[in-house]
């Protein structure tokens, strides 16, 4: 029994190590390589500790007049609009609905949930093409509201699939206690549901923003200059070409994934309910 | 009730402004008509070359109150958002890359604006021989701001550290000095070739088959390259061997030309480069701040089946896509930037602090004077040979507007036998056959 | 983008009432109520607007010659189909994307299966290793691609570095891009990074869900804790790696950005998802593009389809 406990407890942390090590070796290196100078980053063997560490490539990034740190302010600030922009009107929207799927009854309910949920099965990329070919229709290909239009229908079933298990789990005799008090429904919503589902709200909020920030295909196409590209659109870009040094694109890596990285350490418990909720049961 | 409503109300208000903003922001981000204003306005470049310096852009600018903001694309990426613009009929830029391969497919598009109708096209012709590559009947879709050829480089050091005395002439005494260079320990992979899947290894393979005595394809498009004793057949073993053999750094299976192999060269890891582009010497190699082998590096015709093997031409243009804010504008800078003054300084006759890194020869024949007579245009000897020789079209018939998909079959399938997936065997056939399949127009 | 699938219906407290239950005359009497179709018609909008209409759109036109390079837009039956069947690259592409299928599925199960069973009891810093875990998973896909290349760079990658010191190679090796399993298996291998985090949680949540006891009376018989595992854990836990294994799925029959940013147009790793961009954006034969996402859409349905017929068993307790 006691082997078998110690057994357990040392397999469990062999398991500990390989998470960390997993999750952790790929972004520490980068970082590594971002604190060097393009000598010492091609020494061999590598330096595993930044010898002289330097935050130069960060400051040319961030501060220089190059044409790269030019490219990589202005897409900094377009990943920001269209990530919060998107994200804003995703959450607020899905709200809406998922109040009216949780509780309300009204024709064409269940045909419309199942129909916003089964848009979720089908892969994003199919509607990709008629989108571009619309969107240029209308005028919108290269801007931020085509870029936004197009990340909300992508969000709106998953953050309405969120907001509505997460307002099944509150007890319906509170709104009612309010109702029977004379505030309109709304009113409810907005006094009384809302601060009660603040945690499903965070879950929307994060996992949208974290699946736009992600993007890139989709930019990629409806992007075609540098005043709408969003940071991992400029990223490959610079990848591509070959010319970046391996510490500044590191550099560059490191800021793109600062902010996501920041928010899923930070609020992974909200990341995690909003996953996981209703997917197994 | 009453509070009801009002609720309702604030709910349309809501999706009202929302909708209200999307359409705001989407009235200012596009659709806005093109305009002929020049003054203190700011146009968009986009070419796969570094920005001019920055004292000759600001010159630029105070002259005629145009800014200019450059963007340096990658050919390849270029190319696909000049589609993607025009396809979606958005601004991309106000001047962009026009290449000679697709100037038939571009006019029958109509996704340039006529350079005729900016620039007086019909005097520069006289001094841009390179001209008739851009035009198509009446129509001017691009004007030439190089005379850009392919050509050898080798490092003349290196060469002589192997103990080789003469330059080869040949492709049988080429290898076999590069085979000498990799064993006497010089350098471990001396042959440079972009294997990348882009269109540089595809440029390559056309100077390799020119090399071996041959074209790629014939006036109607028709695939020359399918029997194993042909020139394009054999340049692809001779490009694929290299890398199998080791002549070829491993790492070069995810290079591409302009800028992987290019930097190779200037760092001294590799002895020479087949196909490169006319001009990297002077303004390249011989700069110091992106060079360790200054000096070192020379031209050389390049060796072919018996002798020196023609050049093939390979200029670069630059026009007025459909969608541009500022044609006007961006005619005034076109004019600037292929002026022979502009173009012998940036070429390096004004001195480094003036030369367009990675510019080549001049597109206007007075520049290219210009620059001989002073002495300062680098391995003038050489290239002046190599111009008077005459330099040859990449396509006798002229490129078919199919170009671009053939190009892709191209780079693919030599990629594919570099990496060993593909017999070259194999990789010709898949070629031909795209060849065929396209040129017969189904 | 990876969602959830639904395997729950949607239910109300209100499900039953009302609507339903009322009898007709009452139903008629009733004052039509505008706000529920007021809340969700944003929602319905974008949905059919940007989702519904677009997918009309690649069905129909899938059957149309629609190339930018080729006008004008004509009907020619399954022409695209046929010449995406001809097509080498796309042939290859579909080669490889089974690959990325294969080993991303198998990977981040198994993977995601280990890292569940670690996280399943309760110990001081778990809280910590969950948010660890989850990290890979929020990160952009082509900086992961820049992440992973730091890694097996051929000049100065850290693989390169830690092999030589341990004397397992004696010059640097140029890992990606020379075969075709090998870079395959590398691009997977940063996909695999991105995707089983989540793997891992939809485990560990139906890791939670079984009761205790069951545990207990498995001790009570004598079982070992390999026996338990595989007897008590691995059925349970079915559901959530068939939704794990969906997941995984729609992910790897769908990669682009990892192999467009590692491996740019060349065949030896290019995917399926990367072949529909290059016909459609590169050369501007959308039609053919449509055919081909359609034809994603369909293998990505189908299979999704598979995993939960034969993962997914319905668990009682």
């Amino acid at each position: 029994m006691s082997l078998r406990v110690f057994r357990r407890v040392r397999v469990r942390w062999l398991g500990i190590a390989f998470i960390l090590l997993w999750s952790l070796v790929p972004i520490y290196w980068t970082i590594n390589t971002s604190l060097q100078s393009e000598a010492q980053a091609g020494s061999k063997p590598a330096h595993y500790l930044p010898p002289t560490p330097t935050v130069r490539n960060y400051s040319t990034l961030l501060g220089g007049s190059g044409e790269v740190s030019g490219q990589i302010r202005q897409s900094t600030a377009n990943i920001f609009v269209e990530c919060g922009a998107a994200t804003l009107v995703t959450v607020v929207l899905s709200t809406l609905a998922a109040y009216a799927f949780a509780r309300m009854t009204f024709r064409g309910r269940t045909a419309l949930f199942y129909g916003v949920l089964a848009t979720m099965a089908f892969p994003a990329y199919t509607t990709l093409i008629p989108l571009y070919r619309i969107l240029g229709d209308f005028g919108l290909v290269n801007t931020y509201t085509g870029i936004v239009l197009v990340y909300v229908s992508g969000f709106l079933p998953l953050a309405t699939w969120i907001m509505y298990n997460y307002l099944l789990t509150l007890p319906p005799a509170i709104e009612e206690a309010g109702l029977v008090d004379g505030a309109s429904r709304l009113q409810v919503l907005r006094h009384v549901l809302l601060p009660l589902a603040l945690p499903g709200i965070v879950s929307a909020t994060v996992i949208t923003f974290l699946f736009s920030w992600t993007q890139f295909l989709f930019p990629l196409v409806l992007s075609t200059d540098q005043s709408t590209e969003p940071l991992t659109v400029v990223i490959a870009a610079l990848q591509g070409q070959h010319v970046v040094p391996s510490t500044l694109l590191s550099a560059a890596g490191v800021i793109t994934i600062a902010v996501p990285a920041v928010i899923a350490v930070a609020l992974n418990r909200y990341i995690v309910s909003g996953l996981v909720s209703g997917s197994v049961k | 009730m009453l509070s009801e409503r009002r609720g309702v109300r604030g709910v349309v208000g809501v999706s009202l402004l929302s909708c209200l903003a999307l359409v705001a922001t989407a009235c200012s981000g596009g659709g806005s008509a093109a305009s002929t204003a020049t003054r203190g306005v700011t146009i968009n470049v986009a070419l796969a070359i570094p920005s001019p310096p920055k004292a000759s852009l600001a010159a630029f600018t105070k002259s005629t109150g145009i800014t200019v903001h450059w963007t340096n694309i990658d050919w390849d990426s270029l190319q696909t958002k000049i589609a993607a613009a025009a396809t979606a009929h958005t601004y991309f830029a106000d001047a962009t890359d026009v290449d000679w391969s697709r100037v038939g497919q571009l006019s029958k598009l109509k996704w340039f604006h006529p350079m005729q109708n900016y620039v007086d096209t019909k005097s520069l012709a006289a001094d841009m021989p390179q001209m008739t590559s851009f035009t198509v009947g009446k129509e001017v879709v691009g004007v030439p701001f190089d005379a850009s050829f392919l050509t050898t480089t080798v490092n003349k050091k290196m060469f002589a550290d192997a103990g080789i005395t003469a330059m080869p002439r040949t492709m049988a005494q080429y290898t076999a000095d590069l085979r000498r260079i990799r064993s006497k320990g010089v350098v471990d992979h001396p042959l440079d070739i972009p294997f990348a899947a882009a269109e540089g290894l595809s440029t390559y393979w056309y100077q390799a088959t020119a090399a071996f005595g041959g074209t790629v394809l014939d006036t109607h498009g028709r695939p020359r390259f399918t029997s194993p004793g042909s020139a394009g057949y054999k340049a692809a073993q001779w490009m694929v061997d290299a890398m199998r053999q080791g002549l070829v750094p491993p790492g070069n299976i995810n290079t591409t030309d302009s800028q992987g192999t290019q930097t190779e060269m200037a760092k001294g890891t590799v002895a020479s480069v087949f196909s490169d582009y006319s001009g990297n010497v002077g303004s390249l190699y011989d700069v110091p701040s992106s060079s360790t082998v200054v000096k070192q590096v020379g031209y050389l015709a390049p060796p072919g089946a018996g002798g020196p093997a023609p050049n093939l031409s390979n200029p670069d243009g630059i026009g007025i896509p459909q969608a541009a804010k500022y044609p006007v504008a961006a005619a005034k800078f076109i004019k600037w930037f292929t002026a022979a003054d502009n173009q012998a300084a940036f070429a390096g006759l004004d001195g480094p602090d003036k030369t367009l890194r990675t510019y080549s020869l001049p597109s206007r024949l007075s520049a290219v004077h210009k620059l001989a007579a002073k002495g300062d245009l680098v391995g003038a000897s050489a290239m002046s040979t190599m111009l008077a020789s005459g330099t040859r079209p990449v396509f006798p018939g002229g490129a078919p507007s199919w170009y671009p998909q053939f190009s892709n079959a191209v780079y693919t399938n030599l990629h594919a036998a570099a990496t060993g997936s593909l017999s070259v065997k194999g990789a010709i056939k898949a070629i031909a056959g795209t060849a065929n399949r396209l040129a017969s127009g189904s | 983008m990876t969602r959830p699938p639904l395997d729950t219906l949607p239910r109300t407290p209100q499900d039953t009432g009302a609507d339903r239950d009322a009898a007709p005359g009452a139903r008629r009497r009733r004052r039509f109520d505008p706000l529920p179709y007021l809340l969700v018609s944003p929602l319905a909008l974008f949905i059919v607007a940007l989702a519904l209409v677009p997918a009309v759109f690649t069905i129909v036109e899938s059957f149309f010659r629609v190339d930018a390079l080729d006008p004008p837009t004509r009907f020619i039956g399954l022409g695209n189909f046929r010449s995406l069947l001809h097509s080498a690259a796309v042939r290859t592409a579909a080669g490889n994307t089974m690959l990325y299928v294969l080993i991303g599925v198998a990977l981040s199960t198994v993977l995601g299966i280990v890292m569940a069973i670690t996280l399943q009891h309760r110990f001081a810093g778990r809280s910590v290793l969950i948010a660890v875990l989850i990290l890979p998973w929020a990160l952009p896909g082509v900086v992961e691609g820049i992440v992973w290349s730091g890694i097996w760079d051929a000049n100065s990658g850290l693989l390169n570095s830690v092999l030589t010191s341990l004397h397992l190679i004696d010059h640097y090796q140029t890992f990606l891009g020379h075969g075709r399993l090998e870079t395959i298996a590398l691009i997977e291998l940063v996909q695999v990074w991105q995707i089983t985090p989540l793997s891992a949680l939809l485990v560990l949540a139906s890791l939670q869900n079984i009761p205790h006891d069951l545990y207990e009376a498995a001790k009570l018989d004598g079982c070992s804790s390999w026996a338990a595992f595989r007897r008590v854990t691995l059925p349970l836990v079915r559901p959530g790696i068939a939704v794990a294994m969906v997941q995984a799925v729609i992910a790897t029959l769908n990669v682009f950005d990892q192999p467009y940013v590692l491996n740019g147009a060349a065949s030896t790793g290019s995917s399926v998802m990367a072949q529909t961009y290059f016909i459609s954006f590169q050369n501007l034969d959308f039609g053919a593009g449509y055919a081909l996402s359609l034809l994603v859409t369909a293998a990505t349905l189908v299979l999704s389809f598979l995993v939960v017929k034969f993962v997914h068993r319905t668990v009682e307790f």
